[in-house]
């Protein structure tokens, strides 16, 4: 992993728009249960389920505050959500809330189990200053082309 | 409108009422068998076809969260039987764990009209009741298990018989239970711990009781509350080579206490075919499965000899077989031994430890198998009275119910049986006497031990297991001129004449005619509400919502089944228990 | 207290699989005003139960929601049934029993397939006990006798907040002191805030549970692992915890979608049950699935007594067929087989991945729900339901499989029905066509 020394390296990696290499996860969290039972449609739900939570070297290294928007990037398409620090990661994983954001980022292939693998999806992160982040409307009709 | 029905020259089998073989006419009226009906009664002429009432099997696993877990563990036993919707029936699969709805409509089609489900964890009963809307066209009762619960333990440790009354008696009323199970008592606790408890007179651990304090106390109570059917038991060292020494130690224990008003009869020891292994005489014999023999003749002529117990089979079929049982332990050696899929189920204070499932196949080449199915059939046929004698498979532990016309045929033929013990291994014929024995079951003998005699035990007589005015009207029509065919000496008829019946009748309603279901009805539940006295109930409430709000992981409140699901299923019988002191 | 004012005790809550059954909750002009003992999802569910609904059955004209009665919506949801060659029923780990009974019963008329939410999340688990068999656990023994207690993969803080509170930090009848008399482990690849309420954290690497899994069955065997380390862990600690683990009084793994959903899926359970049941030699040991929506475990049950299989069954021949990765939803939507969708208490468009979505943008779907949701956005009708456990009543299974009952605690919206009315009446309709 190349975040070791990461002070003063951040400057650089924004101005060349190199992202961060990582395994995305994603599951539940108490914000993203509170806001589901208050209404998918609901800030609540939006604000618990559009981040992205890393430690504070990656943040670092993008070059970002806690809480400016990052791209997340993996085969499978991308999308732009908060970038959040989360004291107790470790660098090398994210973890996006399971919610529309991790979704659009997630493979359907469920290697004929039926389940997809939602969990340590090869990732890279880039900063994203400037963009907005989708409503959870928007990026359903990102995703599926309807509204 | 009531709705009548005559059939007209039917060779009637009615034990209970002394009718074997004779020419009757069956009148139906509103669901009851009755004296006479009306000219406008439509009538079918049985032209001499064998009548019985509709059948009841007092052991089977039909619903309950054992048979779910064995269901959705093993859908490789479904795929091979599937059952496809018609206009009337819904689409399931079948095989040893049928889905429920081809489960309603199998007995029915072979003319059962009543199954009772022996194994139900009582805290677990909302799941049995749901389930039991979708077993049609028969009616039933849940078997509470009480063996291994602390609650029960507590009573014992106390000696304390009305409170353990008390306990069996607001749980038959607040579950609906027909009676009380005993399952490998203390044994299956001890499986909390990962043990297991062999000697009727060995500590469960936690407690400082013992199986023969628990078994003792559970007959008190039952007898005590005058439940109808008896405390039915499934002994410690289930499967054990050498068990019908403990097995029968069970019943000496017991031997003594006194029936309910006299009743001679105070315990049912279910599956005997599991509790009757012998050991051959031999001096390197030890409790290895190499050495079994069969102790089904050992059984029967203690039961000869001693009448306080009543007995079924559960006759080893060959092939396939899901054996579930809340012996824990038992299953997990059974999955050591087999390395088969094993589930666990605890069930919480009721089993801490629990039940178990593991899949299993019968071999008729296997030296064990052909001991095992040699001794439910030495014991049935060398016993004296087959009142006493239910035929079960214990579906699915030791082949599904389907399998029962095949049971009939080994019963009713000899010639059948020797045709079996040269494609099964020959310790059948080594280890057992089975090869020696001439007797062959008469329909009679068949029409008790499918009907009039689990009726009895069940204390359902009144109006099951019988066709005299005021039963239900459940009748049976066999495609079967028993004047005319010696059916010992045709084995196949046999199978074909019990494995499909000419007509089902249940509750006065044509269910299935030639195999093929008409309709579909929900069946009755049958709930057994002991009466006690004020005070009794009183102390039984407070006494529990102490003992549940403490042991179990939810609440006092929510532990009865609620009406909703009941009341249009429930068939209540109150029974007067108010002499229990409290 | 006045007329208007109700106190309902031991309620049970309709969230996830913990179903709770001591809220005390208290109703006043109707509306529910306080939960006590519920957790922060549980109040949110409770206080916020009447906000952001769905008000009335919508169905789409030219793109639009347009507002319709209920006969109107019910017709056009027919048409759109009938009209299918391969409609999927999904959903129902969100709302009671008796629904699901009239949701296969729709399937079979239908000759479609029915598949519940547990495809994603717990199906795994039901494939690795169909591969070896399960050492069930329940929480009442959990309770009483745990002294060692593995959460693998799941965050009970987050997901099922007061599992630890009322299971596993409780007092037991053979435990005495539960900060003393009993050990938490979790297994994980991220410090959750779980991880950081145990008595021991694990790191893994990502990816690497049926390796370690494996691992630590060897070596409760009796093998010599020629390695070093092992998901990031060093053999030698791996040994000593299974060292460990032969010698508790009664050990317990709650295991979450950490392990059913990474790496591994399915074989990650069968792994994990063959150690747990060789681990039964040494000591008493049982497993358990977190079950997250509170009635998935029953959608599994009711599936499994009333069709013979516990998801992905498909009516397509008039009986039910199984097949996991053939008939389950993800797989039936993102290979575009689906023409038609039956939504029922879930919301697939908030947890589908993306081709999933995709091809549920192209199809017409049919929703039911008690709240405006992702899927709401998309349906072609929409169908608003009462609030199974607020609003009506009916049955639901614990993670540990204890069936439990659940209080109808005030009246839904007028004219709102329960899931298990509407789809009954749907059935009815269905069947008049299909004959
Ligand atoms: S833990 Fe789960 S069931 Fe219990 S109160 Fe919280 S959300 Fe409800
Ligand atoms: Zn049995």
């Amino acid at each position: 992993m190349q975040l070791e020394n990461a002070n003063g390296l951040g400057e650089v990696l924004k101005m060349s728009a190199v992202g961060v290499d990582v395994l995305l996860t994603s599951g539940r969290t108490l914000k993203q249960g509170r806001g589901m039972e208050i209404g998918k449609l609901s800030s609540d739900y939006f604000d618990a389920v559009s981040i992205c939570e890393m430690d504070e070297s990656t943040l670092k290294v993008l070059g970002i505050e806690d809480g400016d928007p990052v791209r997340v990037e993996t085969d499978i398409g991308s999308v732009v959500v908060f970038g959040k620090h989360d004291r107790r990661a470790e660098p090398g994983v994210v973890f996006i809330p399971c919610g529309p954001y991790a979704n659009a980022v997630t493979g359907s292939d469920t290697l004929e189990s039926g389940m997809p693998g939602y969990k340590s999806i090869p990732a890279r992160v880039f900063p994203a200053k400037g963009e907005t982040v989708p409503t959870v409307e928007e990026i359903l009709a990102e995703m599926v082309g309807v509204g | 409108m009531t709705k009548e029905m005559l059939l007209t020259n039917g060779r009637v089998y009615d034990p209970m009422n002394r009718v074997d073989g004779e020419q009757k006419d069956i009148a139906i009226s509103d669901g009851k068998i009755v004296e006479r009906v009306s000219g406008k009664a439509k009538t079918i002429d049985l032209k001499g076809r064998m009548v019985m009432a509709g059948g009841i099997d007092m052991h089977s696993h039909i619903v309950g969260s054992k048979l779910g877990f064995g269901r959705a563990m093993c859908p490789e036993d479904h795929r091979k039987d599937p059952v496809p919707k018609t206009k009337v029936t819904r689409g399931g699969v079948g095989y040893t764990m049928p889905n429920s709805y081809v489960i309603g409509y199998r007995y029915s089609a072979m003319g059962y009209t009543t199954v009772i489900e022996p194994a139900l964890p009582a805290l677990k009963a909302l799941g049995s009741w749901e389930e039991l809307e979708d077993v049609p066209c028969l009616d039933n009762g849940l078997l509470p298990l009480f063996c291994n619960s602390m609650i029960t333990f507590n009573y014992v440790k106390e000696k304390d018989i009305s409170g353990l009354a008390g306990y069996i008696a607001w749980i038959l009323r607040k579950v609906g239970g027909l009676g009380v199970k005993v399952v490998c008592p203390g044994g299956t606790y001890a499986w909390a711990h990962g043990r297991n408890v062999r000697e009727l007179d060995s500590e469960v651990p936690d407690w400082g009781i013992t199986p023969r304090e628990i078994i003792r106390g559970l007959t008190e109570a039952t007898e005590a509350l005058g439940l109808p059917h008896t405390m039915h038991l499934h002994p410690l060292n289930l499967g054990r080579v050498g068990n019908i020494k403990t097995t029968i130690e069970h019943l000496e224990a017991i031997k003594d206490i006194k029936g309910h008003k006299g009743r001679k009869q105070i315990c049912h020891l279910t599956h005997m075919s599991f509790e009757s292994l012998a050991m051959h005489e031999d001096e390197k014999a030890k409790p290895e499965w190499k050495w079994v023999s069969s102790g089904g003749l050992e059984l029967a002529e203690y039961a000869n000899k001693n009448k306080h117990f009543t007995v079924d089979l559960g006759q080893i079929t060959f092939g396939p077989a899901t054996t579930m049982t809340g012996d824990g332990p038992f299953q997990f050696t059974l999955y050591q031994m087999t390395k088969n899929k094993w589930a666990n189920i605890c069930v919480d204070v009721e089993m801490p430890g629990g039940a178990g499932v593991v899949p299993y196949f019968f071999d008729p080449k296997s030296p064990a198998n052909a001991v095992q199915w040699a001794i439910p059939l030495e014991f049935a046929l060398s016993v004296n009275d087959v009142w006493r004698v239910i035929m079960t498979t214990d579906h699915p532990n030791a082949g599904p119910f389907t399998k029962y016309p095949l049971v009939l045929s080994w019963l009713m033929s000899k010639k059948q049986r020797e045709i079996w013990l040269e494609k099964v291994h020959k310790f059948a014929t080594e280890r057992s006497t089975l090869a020696d024995i001439e007797r062959e079951w008469s329909l009679y003998e068949i029409a008790i031990t499918t009907r009039a005699a689990p009726a009895k035990i069940l204390g359902m007589h009144d109006v099951k297991g019988h066709l005299g005015i005021g039963a239900d009207a459940d009748v049976t029509v066999y495609d079967l001129d028993p004047t005319k065919t010696n059916l010992a000496d045709d084995p196949e008829k046999i199978i074909k004449t019990f494995g499909e019946s000419y007509l089902t009748i249940k509750g006065g309603e044509e269910i299935a005619k030639k195999g093929k279901i008409g309709r579909t009805p929900v069946g009755k539940v049958w709930t057994i509400h002991p009466e006690v006295s004020d005070e009794l109930w009183e102390r039984a409430n407070k006494e529990l919502e102490k003992m549940i709000n403490r042991w179990y992981a939810h609440s006092f409140d929510n532990y009865p089944v609620p009406e909703r699901y009941r009341e249009h299923l429930e068939q209540k019988v109150v029974i007067d228990s108010t002499s229990v002191s409290a | 207290m006045t007329e208007s004012e109700k106190v309902f005790q031991n309620v049970v809550c309709p969230f996830c699989g913990c179903l709770c059954d001591d809220l005390r909750i208290e109703v006043k002009d109707g509306k529910i005003v306080k939960n006590d003992e519920g957790c922060a999802i549980s109040k949110a569910k409770f206080l916020s139960h009447d906000e952001d609904r769905l008000s009335t059955p919508t169905i789409k004209r030219n793109g639009e929601h347009v507002e319709v009665s209920f006969d109107e919506a019910m017709k056009r949801a027919v048409e759109i049934l009938t009209a299918a060659r391969r409609p999927l029923v999904y959903g129902l780990s969100s709302t009671e029993n008796d629904a699901h009974r009239e949701a296969y019963k729709i399937a079979e008329t239908l000759g479609g397939v029915v598949d519940n939410t547990s495809s994603v999340c717990h199906g795994p688990t039901v494939l690795g006990v169909q591969e070896s068999g399960e050492a069930a656990g329940s929480l009442a023994e959990v309770k009483n006798r745990a002294d060692l207690v593995i959460y693998w993969g799941s965050n009970p803080q987050f997901a099922h907040p007061r599992h630890l509170s009322r299971y596993v930090r409780a007092e037991g009848e053979y435990i005495g002191d539960p900060k003393t008399g009993r050990k938490i482990w979790v297994f994980d690849i991220r410090k959750t805030i779980s991880a950081g309420v145990a008595d021991e954290f694990i790191r893994i690497e990502p990816g690497t549970d049926l390796e370690i899994l494996g691992a630590m069955r060897a070596i409760l065997r009796g093998h010599v692992l020629d390695i070093e380390e092992i998901g990031g862990i060093s053999v030698k600690s791996l040994t000593e915890m299974v060292e460990k683990m032969k010698e508790v009084k009664y050990g317990i793994l709650f295991f979450g979608l950490g392990l059913t959903q990474s790496k591994g899926r399915h074989r990650n359970i069968d792994a994990a049950v063959r150690l747990v049941q060789d681990l039964n030699t040494f000591a008493k040991w049982n497993m358990m699935p977190m079950r997250g929506h509170f009635n998935v475990a029953g959608a599994n049950k009711t599936s499994t007594w009333q069709t013979g299989y516990p998801f992905a069954v498909d009516y397509a021949r008039g009986y039910p067929r199984y097949q996991p990765g053939e008939y389950t939803a993800v797989d039936m939507l993102a290979r575009g087989e689906a023409d038609a969708l039956l939504n029922i208490a879930a919301d697939p468009a908030a947890h589908f991945p993306r081709r999933a979505l995709r091809h549920m943008a192209a199809i017409p779907i049919i929703n039911l729900d008690p709240k405006r949701n992702m899927t709401s956005l998309m349906a072609e009708v929409n169908l608003p339901a009462a609030m199974a456990g607020i609003e009506c009543d009916g049955a639901a299974q614990r993670m540990d499989g204890l069936p439990m009952y659940l209080k109808k605690l005030i009246d839904p919206p007028e004219g709102v029905l329960p899931d298990r009315d509407i789809l009954k009446t749907l059935h009815e309709k269905i069947a008049k066509e299909v004959g």
